[in-house]
């Protein structure tokens, strides 16, 4: 935009400001509510010890717990524990709930990695066949599919591919994080969603794009369409985009719980289902923190970037 | 990406153009809203009777059971039917709730601005930022799984996306003549709300709620299929998937069968917004884009 003054540094770190001090709200929600959620159900005493223990076995444990002080004190002592990375032991297991979460974390981030990764670039593929072609038997064959694959949960989506690939044509495995091959089909499912909804943002956006004035000045002027479609328009279609991707996090996420249910994948999610129906609230409480706080970096990290790149945004 | 909202005076709905989506989207809810309709009438309606003798029918081979029978016995037809009544009623519910609990947040917080505009925003970019649906299995699942609990959870949390539009409606509207010279003229803000206000907004919040229908539904699912939700022997079609999911080699439609009605509903549900969003766009909504 013309006469647009470029902003200056100051803006520029009141707006990193005001973004980290959105993360820290959002951190300190989800911690306020996992507390909140860990106390609601009462104290794990009489939970975690066989049914024959006395009450006073059962006071014992809820005291060196640390149950029996002011609820207050146990918050700060939560809001302690976040900064300096204590979350107690898992009531079942006796080990550091943090590290249990951390073992998980890698099956977790190569499934939602490779699933992110490869949908996003199959949309990308798409979209450009699309604007290249300009073939709108494609697009309403690639809408009607999407539309399809969105119709229906990741959980049903995955047990088709099972059916066919595991079941009919015994080529997949279905359970488990054995070899590579146990990658394909929870990372097609996820990919597979990833897919539809990127090529929609994509599609829409290069649309777009191409309805301005610098596509067609550009073309009058000799360039060639694939030049302008590669050089020119893609760019500045996938920066919103990428800005998308970063709030759909969450929804891959959650996505990515169901899916290792599905096929027993031992990533963060099962970790946390299994976590949940077995009342071991320190888990639950260190994933669902260590979970937010993934979302919160990244959704900053990528804000602040697409700021950075697109000058579009850059004063807003 | 910021999008600024301008106002036209265009009526809603402008002409009547049937999509091939719609008529596809109305034919695929029909079947399931028919299924869900019709078959409670049927004589051999029985969802929860069980009879082992005649466990893991498949479909058309029993005159008793046209869809067969899952792993107890029990007719899947029924069952088919009062899931869809299940799954669909508490959608509804759910959708109806977070519409009008977000378009009455974003209506006070654009109207009036200030503080509580301040507030909301806060609050609805926090939620924005939180794994939302992560927390939902922690509460859904702490707090003793029900219905009612997945009602009352997912319709106090879902509302931020009519709270955002709405309250972008809500401000450009209060600096229109309409609504600023009744107030000149001593007409209080009830007044103004009620009749200026919320007639201009509704519709926004309808297409919000027409896509979001889909959403709610693939959520309530997935909660279901995680055991979070109804509970059991009440079907839905999340929990007959799960349960049909241990027959998938040998007896595979009885994961295949809720799966398809559930496709049918949402799928229809979506075609059928498309249509919807499709008339409604560019009547009331002008996008400022990015230029």
């Amino acid at each position: 935009m013309p006469g647009r003054p470029s902003p200056s540094v100051i803006d520029v770190l009141l707006f990193i400001a005001r973004r980290l001090a959105l993360a820290v709200a959002t951190v300190l929600a989800v911690v306020t509510i996992a507390f909140v959620l860990g106390r609601a159900t009462g104290e794990p005493g009489a939970l975690l010890l066989p049914d024959n223990a006395t009450q006073a076995d059962v006071q014992a444990l809820n005291s060196s717990l640390g149950f029996d002080r002011p609820l207050l004190v146990q918050y700060l002592d939560t809001l302690v524990g976040l900064v300096t990375g204590d979350f107690g032991d898992s009531y079942r297991l006796r080990e550091s709930a943090l590290g249990l979460v951390l073992q998980r974390v890698p099956a977790t981030i190569e499934l939602a990695f490779w699933a992110f990764l490869i949908g996003l670039a199959l949309a990308v593929v798409a979209a450009l066949t699309i604007q290249l072609t300009g073939s709108r038997v494609l697009r309403a064959i690639v809408g009607w599919a999407g539309a399809i694959r969105q119709s229906v949960p990741d959980f049903f989506f995955a047990l088709l591919l099972v059916l066919v690939f595991s079941v009919l044509l015994g080529a997949l495995p279905s359970l488990g994080r054995t070899s590579y091959a146990s990658l394909v089909l929870p990372v097609a499912t996820l990919a597979t969603g990833q897919f539809v909804m990127y090529l929609r943002l994509l599609d829409a956006a290069l649309s777009e794009q191409a309805g301005q004035d610098y596509v067609r000045t550009a073309i009058a002027q000799g360039q060639r369409r694939s030049t302008v479609l590669f050089t020119r328009m893609l760019p500045n279609a996938i920066v919103p985009v990428l800005g998308m991707a970063g709030l759909n996090l969450g929804g891959l996420l959650g996505g990515t719980v169901v899916v290792e249910v599905v096929f027993a994948w031992p990533g963060l999610g099962k970790l946390l289902t299994d976590a949940v129906s077995q009342r071991d609230f320190p888990i639950v409480q260190a994933g669902l923190v260590f979970v937010a706080l993934a979302f919160v970096i990244v959704n900053t990290a990528v804000d602040v970037l697409v700021r950075r790149i697109d000058t579009r945004t850059a004063a807003a | 990406m910021t999008t600024s909202l301008t106002l036209a005076t265009a009526p809603v709905v402008r002409r009547w153009r049937p999509r091939p989506g719609a008529a596809v989207g109305a034919l695929m809810l029909g079947t399931v809203l028919l299924l869900t309709a019709i078959v409670p009438l049927l004589p051999g309606f029985d969802p929860m009777g069980q009879d082992l003798r005649a466990a893991l029918r498949p479909p058309f081979a029993d005159p008793a059971h046209p869809l067969g029978t899952d792993a107890l016995g029990r007719d899947l037809l029924s069952r088919l039917a009062l899931a869809s009544a299940v799954t669909l009623g508490m959608t509804v519910v759910i959708v109806i709730m977070n519409a009008v609990l977000g378009s009455l947040i974003g209506i006070l917080a654009g109207y009036y601005g200030g503080r509580l505009e301040a507030l909301i925003t806060l609050v609805s970019n926090v939620t924005l930022a939180m794994p939302v649906v992560l927390l939902l299995i922690a509460i859904c699942a702490v707090l003793r799984p029900s219905a009612g609990l997945t009602i009352l959870v997912l319709g106090c949390t879902w509302w931020v996306g009519y709270a955002r539009v709405t309250r972008n409606i809500a401000a450009a509207l209060r600096r229109q003549d309409f609504v600023v010279s009744p107030l000149t003229q001593g007409g209080d803000s009830v007044w103004v709300l009620t009749r200026h206000i919320v007639p201009n907004v509704w519709p926004h919040t309808l297409i919000i709620a027409a896509t979001d229908v889909a959403t709610i539904v693939l959520i309530t699912s997935s909660l279901e299929y995680l055991g979070l939700g109804v509970q059991p022997p009440v079907p839905s079609w999340g929990s007959m998937i799960f349960d049909g999911q241990r027959h998938l080699a040998g007896d595979p439609w009885l994961a295949l069968l809720p799966g398809l009605v559930m496709l049918l509903a949402v799928g229809g549900v979506q075609f059928l917004s498309q249509q919807f969003t499709a008339e409604t766009r560019g009547g009331l909504l002008r996008k400022g884009g990015m230029r």
